[in-house]
């Protein structure tokens, strides 16, 4: 069997046949092929279809579907109706102490504000007094505009002192919460909610901070950051990685059921970064003058270090260093909000292309000896024979004739071969040439090969 | 036994009973054709669902003239294609060219030389535009003209994909029969 297998594969059919096969192949066999279901897809075609029925409305079909369906709507809307009555009576007054960011000065201060407790989800920013519903003004309602901290200190001790809970304002006047229930939850939670770590709650992403939950005597407690992370931790660790300002707000419950929510603000900056690079790519020390091009983002204030002890802290900075060396280039840069970053580029002219190259003929003047300077003049005759070079700093060229008869020496790469030896000019041919020397990053270098004296 | 044209009156007034006669009765065959287009058994399904779901709210059209099978088979090939359509950002796209077109290993089938599962899998793994068209026009038949309307190509694309995707059944195929060759050698 399997060699009749074998024989109608390797069968060679023309094209139109096969074609015509492999179309047969299928349609004979798939054309009327029955496939069996799942029994689930049978089930749920039909509720499928008892939705689609039910929404298209047909009079002849008012039935059990549309009663329900209007009593459950009803129903809806009536507990809809009275959640929402009861939604805005969760709370009642409670005194907050929040941090205010005073946009000029950008320190921190402290306003009690007094205003019934009713947090919307979505409020973002508590820094603008605006943004607090002060709907409910109780003791202090016409001062709560006012703005300067003197005020705030006397505010303080009025609110603070009677309650008993004043110990938990910090020193040092960053975030700092302390919320205050004048009925009776009063008497189940002590209300000192210092949460926020003040050192920590300004800072650049990725930001850890520690939180305190300071309350007494309550069952459980929910911290929502405001990132969309959460934690029912009593001292929660949160790190923020994304810049912005994060309202996070604790609850805290009570065994009744009761609750309070006490927020503070955590401002994240973006973190800056350094980045720069060096013009020209390949300098050549100590020729060269070096452009630092600052690339860094979200900085203010930057501070180079060439490497060489010098420093500089313009944007830009232009440097020409004094004798080649390994130098380490670092750029620190700090942020409005004085967060800081910085990169160093080690040995950072290291890729410098130091070269010597000779040409391999050259055409005396015949006029007469020239004494080996060349300028661009007498490059354009090749009149001189010399290198091209960079970063040559020792140098000696010697030049041969073909019977091995030294007739040339420089030890200065900027004087040439004129091709005169003793005021004579020489004859016409093939000399031999030999350099050695050092570049400035003090590579040695040997080379040697020959060049055509050619005549006019 | 409810004769096809007493259903499909009841299923045009909605009769539920009736349409459940009517899926049980083509629900099979309509798989058939549903899974041929489909990557899976899954979504054959879906497509099969939803054919039934147009099938319901449009017997009411079905005018009684031609057959009412090949109507059927019509609305199951209509919401694959519409199918094929709504997915088509979401399948994974073969490059055309990772497939070489091999034309030296032509042969002939044997129809019984493969079951209709291998077939359906052998389809189920082309990449989808080969699928659609392979099945349009082998199988059901139509012209690449008219598939070339149905699957919103160009008629010259229909025909480039049939014969590509002749070509990797064939390699596929012939894959399928060396391994069951092999498998009776060793039987």
């Amino acid at each position: 069997m399997a060699d009749i297998f074998g024989q109608q594969i390797k069968r060679k059919l023309k094209t139109k046949k096969q074609n015509i096969n492999l179309r047969k192949l299928f349609k004979q066999k798939l054309e009327y092929a029955e496939v069996i279901p799942d029994a689930a897809v049978r089930t749920q075609l039909m509720h499928r279809l008892a939705r689609k029925e039910f929404m298209l409305f047909n009079p002849a079909r008012l039935n059990i579907y549309y009663l329900g369906g209007i009593l459950i709507t009803g129903i809806t809307a009536a507990v809809l109706l009275f959640s929402g009555s009861e939604n805005s009576v969760l709370l009642n007054s409670s005194t907050v102490l929040i941090k205010a960011n005073q946009s000029d000065t950008g320190s921190y201060i402290q306003i009690p504000v007094e205003y019934p407790v009713r947090i919307k989800p979505d409020n973002s920013n508590l820094i603008h007094k605006k943004t607090i519903k002060t709907r409910k003004t109780t003791t202090l309602p016409q001062k709560s505009e006012v703005q300067t901290p003197k005020v705030t200190e006397s505010f303080r001790d009025s609110i603070l002192t009677p309650t008993g809970i004043s110990k938990s304002v910090s020193k040092s006047g960053l975030l700092n919460k302390v919320t205050t229930d004048k009925n009776k939850l009063q008497s189940e939670f002590k209300n000192d909610l210092s949460i926020i770590d003040p050192f920590n709650s300004v800072g650049c992403a990725p930001l850890k901070v520690r939180f305190h939950n300071n309350s007494a005597s309550y069952d459980s407690c929910r911290w929502t950051f405001g990132d969309g992370g959460y934690s029912n931790q009593k001292d929660p660790e949160w790190i923020f990685d994304v810049e912005g300002e994060y309202k996070v707000i604790l609850d805290v419950f009570g065994h009744d059921g009761k609750s309070l929510s006490s927020s503070a603000l955590v401002a994240v900056h973006p973190r800056p970064q350094a980045h720069f690079e060096i013009s020209p790519e390949k300098a050549v020390l100590p020729d060269d003058e070096i452009r630092f091009m600052n690339y860094s983002t979200n900085a203010v204030q930057f501070l180079w270090d060439f490497g060489d002890g010098t420093t500089s802290e313009f944007f830009e900075p232009r440097h020409t260093y004094s004798k080649f060396s390994k130098y380490n280039v670092r750029l620190v840069v700090l942020s409005e909000w004085g967060c800081a970053d910085s990169l160093t580029v080690f040995n950072a002219f290291s890729g410098s292309e130091y070269f010597i190259i000779f040409p391999n003929a050259f055409i005396p003047n015949v006029q007469g000896p020239s004494g080996g300077f060349y300028s661009s003049k007498s490059d354009e005759a090749a009149q001189v024979f010399h290198p091209s070079f960079i970063g040559v700093s020792d140098y000696q060229l010697k030049i041969f004739s073909k019977l091995g008869i030294q007739i040339f020496e420089s030890n200065d790469v900027k004087l040439g071969w004129d091709g005169y030896n003793n005021g004579q000019l020489c004859d016409p041919g093939v000399y031999i040439w030999k350099v050695r020397g050092k570049f400035r990053n003090g590579e040695p270098f040997i080379k040697m090969g020959d060049v055509t004296l050619l005549k006019n | 036994m409810m004769r096809d044209q007493q259903i499909i009156e009841l299923c045009a007034k909605h009769d539920r009973k009736a349409q459940q006669v009517l899926y049980d009765k083509y629900s099979r065959l309509l798989l058939g054709i549903c899974l041929r287009y489909a990557t899976d058994k899954a979504e054959a399904e879906d497509i099969l669902q939803d054919s039934f779901l147009k099938i319901f709210f449009s017997i009411k059209d079905f005018t009684g003239s031609g057959s009412f099978i090949g109507w059927l088979r019509k609305v199951a090939v209509n919401t694959a294609i519409t199918h094929y359509h709504k997915n088509l950002k979401y399948r994974y796209h073969v490059d055309i060219d990772e497939y070489v077109t091999i034309e030296a290993g032509v042969m002939s089938f044997e129809e019984d030389f493969f079951t209709s599962d291998e077939l359906y899998k052998v389809l189920n793994e082309l990449p989808t535009g080969y699928r659609m068209v392979f099945n349009l026009y082998a199988v059901e038949g139509y012209k690449h003209k008219e598939i070339a309307e149905m699957l919103g190509i160009d008629t010259n694309t229909s025909k480039s994909q049939y014969s590509r995707a002749k070509a990797v059944i064939r390699d596929k195929l012939e894959k399928l029969g060396k391994l069951r060759n092999s498998y009776s050698d060793n039987g």
